[in-house]
Formats: structure tokens, sequence, C-alpha cells
């Protein structure tokens, strides 16, 4: 009953008014983002972090603003999947196959609201799985010692290509290339300085807020323009609503078991919230399709929509307990809280039990306002769609520089910022991953304290990194997720694949 | 064609090599060597780095088309502008060098010149005036001061 007095606690900060409004403010702003293709949430997060810290909001005030737009961003990318065929964000693919039907059958109106309650329904069951789930883990945590770490941290980087990765080289390499970016600056605990080639700026190290804004926002742009994709794209017409509560009622089961399968692909590594939409649509399909699956069956909407956002909440759960976190979006929320001067972790749900729970409060809050939000207003959202992102990345990339400006008021930072850009798109076009590298460059300092507090405890016996049953069976995970997609991989992606061409033909 | 891969992976064990060897330069710290000093984890990780790059000029994979040439000079003409806006936001201030660069960008992207400055020149005004006066975060004036 503890966990449940503590939830209490939570919702006592997530109800003040001024919880409420940021959890508002964030709800709005999520949508938006996740509906506008090409401004994934990751994207959007990391946007709207470098404006946070400007204005000095508190830490709580952060992250309800910011898990708010992280849950809208998931709301948000079914709209342009069901009205453009687009998914705003790669795991709301899975929602095209039966949305987009129902939308050319004239009843967008009814697939924007049943993913709207299966998306709340996703959510909710996965708070709360968050809820009994995170305690335990947390718990669980504490026993890891420095090699225990080490090894964890092996296997966030290993798993994060997912069972889907291409090339499993390419993501070790990112990742290596985003911790040694992290390297740079005064080594904290020896004070010698690693690559700055005595540049004052560079003392301090690389800002990874900097270095996410231009990876991600920057380079969109670049590709923008290349694509001459400027104009967007021709969206199906909005109906009038008419949905009954028979309809509801009839896609709930679907929306169940959709939130409980993304919940769980989200909390395991290296699956997330992609794979957690793409279960719950294919067990759906398998067990309640009568050859209506593809040409716009609601429970085709709901199943994978309540399994995306369930895994979206599901992905909180190892990024709060353990620091590491499965996906992009939650990578750049683990920014933010490093940058609020906050250790996520076991420790956290102790040292800061009311931030935490306050936040998983606010999440409760942040979904009922999400749906409300949702169903009456979805008009608006998808009049701001139809901007053409001629007019909309512009300012966008404007929005970026005037947050990263703010946050040091220095041109240099901007520099940084176009630098990595460029650098984004080389990577891009080169197939690197970006995920592993901003990831890199969050866990960098600390994969480095924890090899380096386990070999001092061992006296530089290499062993230690190997010398209890734990560390050992994460290394072995981690060997796993490293090889696995290489044998695996090619299944499920000609699975995907067909699954989504079947649905193209029907 | 394999050859991006090849090239990258080739530059990144330019890197690997680097930067691995500047890490066996680093000073020995005040207070003499331990078991683990600044260069331990730096050389594991150009180990990793130069694995990575071995595997992917040995096995590149099909190349991603690269743009023609015009486009390749277009982005470096925005990247160019990019780093000018970030130049001119102290010297001219912010409100003119922001509705230069968003007019251009959306210029750039297909806009006619007219809606380009339109957009350049309300959303340069309206950001302006949200930071300074509703979110408090000051921006130079510039040139606009008197």
């Amino acid at each position: 009953m503890d966990t449940m007095s503590l939830l209490m606690q939570g919702f006592s900060v997530a109800l003040t008014p001024e919880s409420i409004m940021f959890a508002v403010i964030g709800a709005i702003l999520g949508t938006l983002i996740g509906a506008l293709p090409g401004l994934g949430p990751a994207n959007g997060v990391a946007i709207l972090i470098p404006l946070a810290f400007s204005l000095g909001l508190s830490p709580t005030s952060s992250l309800i603003l910011l898990t708010s737009v992280y849950a809208g961003a998931m709301y948000g990318g079914r709209i342009s999947s069901i009205l453009l065929n687009i998914p705003g964000d790669e795991p709301a693919m899975m929602t095209c196959l039966d949305g987009y039907p129902m939308a050319l059958k004239g009843k967008a109106a009814e697939a924007l609201a049943i993913s709207a309650i299966a998306s709340f329904i996703g959510s909710f069951i996965a708070t709360i799985g968050l809820v009994i789930l995170a305690p335990i883990l947390a718990k669980f945590a504490l026993r890891f010692g420095p090699s225990e770490y080490f090894a964890l941290f092996a296997l966030a980087f290993a798993t994060l290509g997912g069972i889907t990765g291409k090339n499993q080289f390419k993501t070790l390499m990112a990742a290596a290339i985003g911790l040694m970016i992290a390297t740079v600056g005064i080594d904290i605990s020896t004070g010698v300085q690693r690559y700055t080639f005595n540049t004052l700026e560079l003392f301090e190290g690389v800002d990874f807020i900097i270095a996410i804004v231009g990876l991600f926002a920057i380079s969109e742009l670049l590709f923008f323009l290349e694509r001459h994709a400027g104009d967007g794209l021709k969206q199906v017409a909005i109906n009038k609503l008419k949905l009954s509560p028979k309809d509801i009622v009839k896609v709930l089961p679907a929306s169940f078991r959709g939130a409980v399968l993304g919940f769980i692909a989200g909390v395991l590594p290296g699956a997330g919230a992609s794979l957690g939409s793409f279960i719950s649509y294919t067990l759906e399909k398998r067990t309640s399709d009568k050859g209506e699956f593809g040409k716009g069956d609601p429970r085709g909407v709901a199943a994978p929509e309540a399994g995306n956002n369930g895994a979206a909440s599901g992905a909180l759960v190892p990024m709060l307990t353990l620091g590491v976190p499965g996906s992009g979006t939650t990578a750049v929320l683990l920014a933010m809280l490093i940058s609020l001067n906050i250790s996520p972790g076991p420790m956290l749900f102790q040292q800061n039990a009311d931030l935490v729970w306050g936040v998983i409060a606010a999440m409760f809050v942040g979904n009922l306002v999400l749906l409300l939000l949702n169903i009456p207003m979805v008009g608006i959202f998808v009049k701001l769609l139809s901007i053409p992102p001629k007019y909309l990345m512009p300012i966008v990339t404007l929005i970026a520089s005037v947050g990263i400006y703010s946050v040091s008021h220095s041109a240099l930072d901007l520099y940084f910022m176009v630098g990595f850009g460029v650098a984004g798109y080389i990577f891009r076009k080169v197939d690197i991953p970006l995920v592993p590298i901003i990831l890199g460059m969050l866990l960098g300092p600390e994969m480095e304290k924890s090899l380096r507090h386990a070999l001092v405890l061992s006296d530089g016996d290499w062993g230690v990194l190997l010398n209890s049953g734990l560390s050992i069976g994460l290394w072995v995970v981690a060997i796993l997720g490293l090889i696995l997609p290489i044998i695996v991989g090619p299944i499920v992606r000609a699975k995907m694949a067909r699954s989504k061409d079947a649905a193209k033909e029907a | 064609m394999r050859i991006n891969d090849r090239v990258f992976g080739m530059l990144m064990l330019i890197l690997a090599v680097a930067y691995g060897w500047q890490a066996t330069q680093f000073p020995i710290p005040f207070g003499g060597q331990e078991s683990v000093g600044p260069e331990t984890f730096p050389i594991m990780l150009s180990i990793v780095l130069g694995i990575s790059s071995i595997y992917l000029i040995v096995r590149p994979d099909p190349d991603e088309k690269w743009s023609p040439m015009a486009m390749l000079i277009e982005l470096s003409i925005v990247v160019l502008a990019l780093l000018a806006f970030a130049w001119a936001i102290e010297p001219i201030g912010f409100m003119p060098a922001a509705a230069l660069i968003v007019s251009f960008l959306s210029w750039r992207m297909g806009a006619s010149v007219t809606k380009s400055l339109i957009t350049g020149v309300t959303s340069s005004v309206i950001i302006f005036f949200l930071f300074n006066n509703v979110l408090e975060l000051a921006l130079p004036l510039g040139l606009l001061e008197f």
C-alpha cells in the first residue's frame, strides 16, 4: 500500500493549477509535434528542452511539461497516419494499415476518435503498469554495483538497434562516436584535459542538447530541402463524427490487448514502440480478423494505437528506474533529467520521490487532458497539419535556434548546432543511426565512472566485470541483443513489409 | 555502388586511430598512475570504433544516392546562411536576422518571394515579442536599438 500513498502524494503535486497548466500546454504542443510529418517526438522534445531550461522552470514543471509533450506526440502521430497515410513517427506506421482505408471510406472522424480512445486506454493501462513495476525494478536495481552498471550500459547500446535493426555494426559505430564526444573536456576524476585542443569552450565538454537539436532538427531541414518536400501532402477530408457507444465497446477488447502487449514491448530492452504496435496489430488480426483487416476495420486502428501508446509509457520504466532509456525520445527525456542535475536510476525513487510520483500522476492527468482535447478539437489539429512545411520548417528552425541561443547567449553554440546538423545529414546518408550517438553522449560519463569504480575496487583486475551472476547475465543479454538481430532481423522485417504490402493491395 | 560505406569507414578508422593515439599521449594525472587512467576508456572506444570501421570497409551496405551537385551546393549555401544568421543575431539584432533567414529558408523550400517575406517578417516579430515580453528572455535588438 506504500505505492498507493506515494501515488496520492504525486497527485497532490500534479493537481496544482501550475502543473495542470503545464500538462495542458504540453499536451497541445505534443499533439502538434506528433502530427506534423518529419517532426517526430524526439525532435520536438529536443527543441523544447532548451526553452524549458532557459525559462527557469522547476524540475517538476519541466518534466511534467515534457512528459505530456511525449504523450501528446504519441497521440498526434496517428493523425497524419489516418489522414495522409504517412506515419508522423515510426511507431504510428501500423495505424496507417486500417486507419487510412477507414478515412477513404469517409470515416476519418470515427477513425480519429477510436484511435484517441485506444491511445488513452493504452497509456492508462501502461501507466498503471509503470506504477506497479517501477518501484519493484528500482528496488531490485539497488543491488547493482559498478560492474553491473557497466554491463547494463553495454546492454543498452547493444539492444538499441532493436530486433529490427539493419546493421549492428553501424549501431555500434554510432554508440562509439557518441561516447567519444562525451570524453571531450576535462576528465572529472583526474582533472586531465582530453581532446580539448586547449580551447576554453571545450573544457566543459560538448553540450548534448545542442547536439540533439542539431542532429535532429537541422538535418531534418536539410532533408526537406533536398527532397523538395516543401508543399506537403494531400489529406483526406474529415467528416462529421458519428460514433455510437456500441462502436466504442466493440474496440475495447482490442485496445486492452494492445495496451498490455505494448507495455511489455516498451519495458523490454530493444523492443520499443514500433515492435509494440506491430505485435498488437498482428495478434489482433490473428484473433479477430474476418477478412476486414487492412480494409478499414476499427479494431485494426485501435490495437496498434493502444500498443504504441502502451509502449511509450512502458519505455519510461527502464529510463526512470535504471537510467537507461530504450528509445530515442526517452533518451531525450533523460537528457532533460541530466541537465536538471537529477540522476535517474534506483536512487531517484528514494531521493526525489516527490518528483517521480508527481510526474507519474501527471501522466494520468495528461492522458485525460489528451483524450478530452483530442476528440472535440481534432479539427483544429487537422487544420494546422495542412500548413505546408515550406512555411513551418523555417519557423521551427528559428524556434530551435532561439532556444539554443537563449541558454548561453553565445553564437558559438549556434555554430555547433549547425555543425551537428551537417554531421547528422551525413550520418543519415550513410545510414548511421542518430539515437545511439545521443545516448553515447548522455551515458558516456556515467559509463566511464562505473568502469573506473569497478576497477578501483578490484585493484585493477578486469575479471571484476564478470564477478557476479547478475553481470554475467546482463552481458549475455547484451551479446544476444547484438547477435540476434543479425539472424532474426531480416525475418521480422520481411514480415512487417509483407503485412504493409498486403494492406496496400487490398 | 558501395562507395559511401567504404569511404566513411576509412574516415572513421582514421578517427579511431588518431583518437586512440591521442589517448596514449595524455599526461599522467596528478597523484600518479591508477588502474584506470584518463586514457583507459578512450582506448576501449577507439578499439570498438576501429573494429566497426573495418567491418564497414570489408562489408559495405549498398549506397543511398547522393543528390546532384547543384543540390549539394544549394545545401551548402543554406548551411552558410544558417551560420551567417548565428553570427548576425548580435550585431544586427534578432528581428532582422531572423526575418532574413526564415524568408530565405521558406523561399528555398519553394514558397513565392512575397509569401516567404511575409512568413519571415511576421514570425520573427511574433517570436521576438513572445520571448522578450511574455517569456522575458531578452533577445538582442541590434540595429533597431535607439
